[in-house]
């Protein structure tokens, strides 16, 4: 019962922040349709920028924010120098330019920090477990979920609340309304690649804190395919459940299927549950269903 | 096939000419003067390392081939071609280590090239199995059920478990002398060389066929509009699988030659970078073409090469360029893509359809 219990937090607790990086995806592909693959490379960026300013002595919710910044930047530069020409484009054109900028990003990382394993020196988070009730949690994955729960309500409102989130909604909704009501659609596809960078590098952040960072990390980054077909592909609350549901489901076939299997089976199952997803509800649990005519 | 302007005064009489294989006797000429310098004159120009770069091109083509078939002709995108790559690499050599072959078999040398076809069909069928999603899903959804092959076969099949058997660990070595073909051994850069252009060539010949022919027309109606495709009676089910079927096909045979180049093996050559690696040679080369998925090839593999000799002299200055060339690689192909993507989206075979248009018209052009 102590394993369902743990690995039932431990879940909900990574989850938060796939769910994280998944809203990054959903954004973009919201705003401007664009299938990101590159999504794991933006998670070791944020890991790295974080990890780089972390080491210059900066504290690390300083660095987080640092790096919030930096992501902005990257993402209005990527977007321009990228994307924009892309607009209207076959799927398969704007996927593999993605693909391509996942290919330059990894090399640029590897060539600007190496292959080895970087930990937080000295360990941002206490390693001590908390004790609740029955339930032993370390702190890294609370603090995580906590960070990615703020900066989740955080997004919510700004596209609740403010001028620019109504107007990436919009250009989401309705492409020609929203320019005909003077919305600049450039400026929101920058805006949207600008916030995936921006929670791609935090949840990259917080994955490196809790099992160092290496190329892996842009491995669980991938982990946002599974969650936002999960979810639906346009859908925001798809996304958070979404990212939930595979953390839950990665921790839970690690606990308990791990026996049976040997090997990578926590890495491998959330491709399998997608695939065999697919079969059945092409469109997850939130997407709009598209109705094809020749 | 009509593709190509004839010349002025070249002119098709009926459907069947229109259709020919060789469409005139200049063309024919030119074919078997490819031919011969393929055969004949790369091996006795090139010196061993050219060699085994034009090997290394032809492993690339044969692999892009089937991502052409399917993602060029099909419509049907994919990102884990290296799983069926892997399967049949791993199918052709478990058969020759661990099958009882009868001895005259062995004698004869018939192993391996049996222990191809095999391979062949396994990852086809292999590739069938995760083909089946795509008669309810297309587009991304295909995309992401394709990565999950590639996740599913090579990172935990394969390496968990198809790798442990015989207890090597995790690669596995062929002793040398086990892959023969008939009474030759293939064990220099020239034999291996011989065996990728034979096998590359009756590839390119059986899909030209087959892309002439019912399959292939079909495939590009499903490619055009599927649900066209279907009002017009064809079974689009059936011409998705087979699609699968045959790109996983070459894929396996891909993979059994791979196991000759290199005489061992490990799922560190079948990474998901293979896979990406695949389309992107498609996509430089010109999506929807055989000759696209070949000059990709050439592309991406020479001028890989020419980075690699470019950064040896630089390497005296920046150590450290030497150390992380894989990363520059990295850079080097993203980039490219991306150029040829936003730049040259018809890629390199619609530049080499428009010179060879112009020469066909020369010097009168209409």
């Amino acid at each position: 019962m102590e394993l369902f219990f743990m690995s039932l937090t431990t879940g909900i607790m990574v989850g938060g922040i796939y769910a994280l990086v998944a809203l990054g995806w959903v954004l973009i592909y919201k705003c401007s349709g664009v299938l990101n693959l590159a999504m794991g490379e933006l998670t070791l960026i944020g890991a790295y920028v974080t990890y780089s300013f972390y080491e210059a002595g900066v504290p690390f919710i300083l660095a987080v924010i640092l790096t919030l910044l930096v992501g902005i930047v990257l993402g209005f530069l990527t977007e321009r120098i990228f994307l924009d020409k892309l607009i209207g484009e076959p799927i398969l054109a704007v996927i593999m330019v993605t693909v391509g900028l996942s290919f330059f990003l990894k090399g640029l990382i590897g060539y600007l920090w190496g292959s080895d394993t970087r930990v937080f020196e000295p360990a941002v988070f206490n390693i001590k477990p908390i004790s609740l009730g029955i339930l032993r949690i370390s702190p890294v994955y609370l603090w995580s979920f906590i960070l990615a729960i703020v900066l989740l309500i955080v997004f919510m409102c700004f596209f609740k609340y403010t001028r620019w989130g109504l107007a990436m909604q919009a250009t989401a909704d309705d492409e020609t309304a929203a320019l005909s009501l003077g919305v600049s659609a450039r400026f929101v596809y920058s805006a949207a690649w600008a916030i995936a960078f921006m929670s791609a590098g935090v949840g990259g952040a917080l994955l490196g804190n809790i099992n160092g960072i290496n190329i892996s990390v842009g491995y669980l980054g991938l982990l946002v395919l599974p969650a936002v077909v999960l979810g639906g592909l346009n859908s925001v609350p798809g996304a958070i459940v979404g990212g939930i549901l595979i953390g839950l489901l990665q921790n839970f076939s690690g606990a308990y299927l791990d026996q049976y299997f040997p090997g990578g089976v926590k890495e491998i199952v959330p491709f399998v549950f997608m695939a065999v997803f697919l079969l059945f509800k092409p469109y997850g649990l939130w997407g709009w269903e598209r109705i094809e005519r020749v | 096939m009509s593709s190509v302007w004839l010349p002025c005064g070249d002119y098709h009489q009926n459907y069947h000419e229109d259709q020919g294989w060789w469409q005139s006797k200049f063309i024919k000429g030119k074919m078997i003067l490819l031919l011969l310098v393929v055969f004949v004159g790369i091996p006795l120009l090139f010196d061993e390392y050219w060699m085994s770069v034009a090997t290394m091109v032809g492993y690339t083509a044969m692999g892009a081939l089937g991502v052409q078939l399917l993602i060029g002709y099909a419509g049907l995108l994919t990102l884990g071609h290296a799983a069926f790559i892997a399967v049949g690499a791993y199918t052709s050599t478990m058969l020759i280590l661990q099958f009882p072959w009868p001895q005259f078999m062995l004698d004869s040398g018939l192993a391996y090239p049996v222990s191809i076809v095999a391979a062949g069909i396994v990852a086809g069928l292999w590739s069938v199995l995760f083909g089946l999603p795509s008669v309810k899903v297309k587009g991304f959804y295909l995309i992401l059920t394709t990565m999950a092959a590639q996740f599913i076969t090579v990172d935990f099949i394969l390496t968990q478990y198809v790798s442990q058997i015989g207890g090597r660990g995790q690669a596995f070595s062929l002793p040398p002398g086990t892959i023969k073909i008939g009474p030759w051994v293939i064990d220099t850069e020239l034999s291996v060389y011989l065996v990728m252009v034979v096998l590359l060539s009756l590839m390119v010949i059986v899909l030209a066929n087959l892309l002439r022919s019912k399959p292939g027309r079909a495939w590009v109606a499903i490619r055009d509009n599927d649900i066209a495709a279907e009002a017009l009676g064809i079974n689009i089910v059936w011409y998705k699988l087979l699609a699968f079927f045959v790109a996983g096909f070459m894929a396996g045979v891909a993979g059994a030659f791979w196991v000759c180049n290199t005489a061992a093996l490990s799922p560190e050559h079948f990474q998901w970078f293979l896979s990406l690696w695949l389309v992107g040679v498609i996509l430089i080369g010109g999506v929807g073409s055989i000759q696209g998925a070949i000059f990709g090839s050439i592309f991406m593999v020479v001028v890989m090469e020419v980075l690699q000799m470019a950064v040896i002299p630089l390497a005296d200055y920046y150590p450290s360029l030497l150390m992380d060339f894989a990363y520059v690689k990295d850079m080097a192909f993203g980039l490219a893509i991306c150029g040829f993507l936003i730049y040259e989206p018809n890629g390199l075979a619609y530049r080499w359809w428009q010179a060879k248009n112009y020469f066909n018209l020369w010097p009168f052009s209409y």
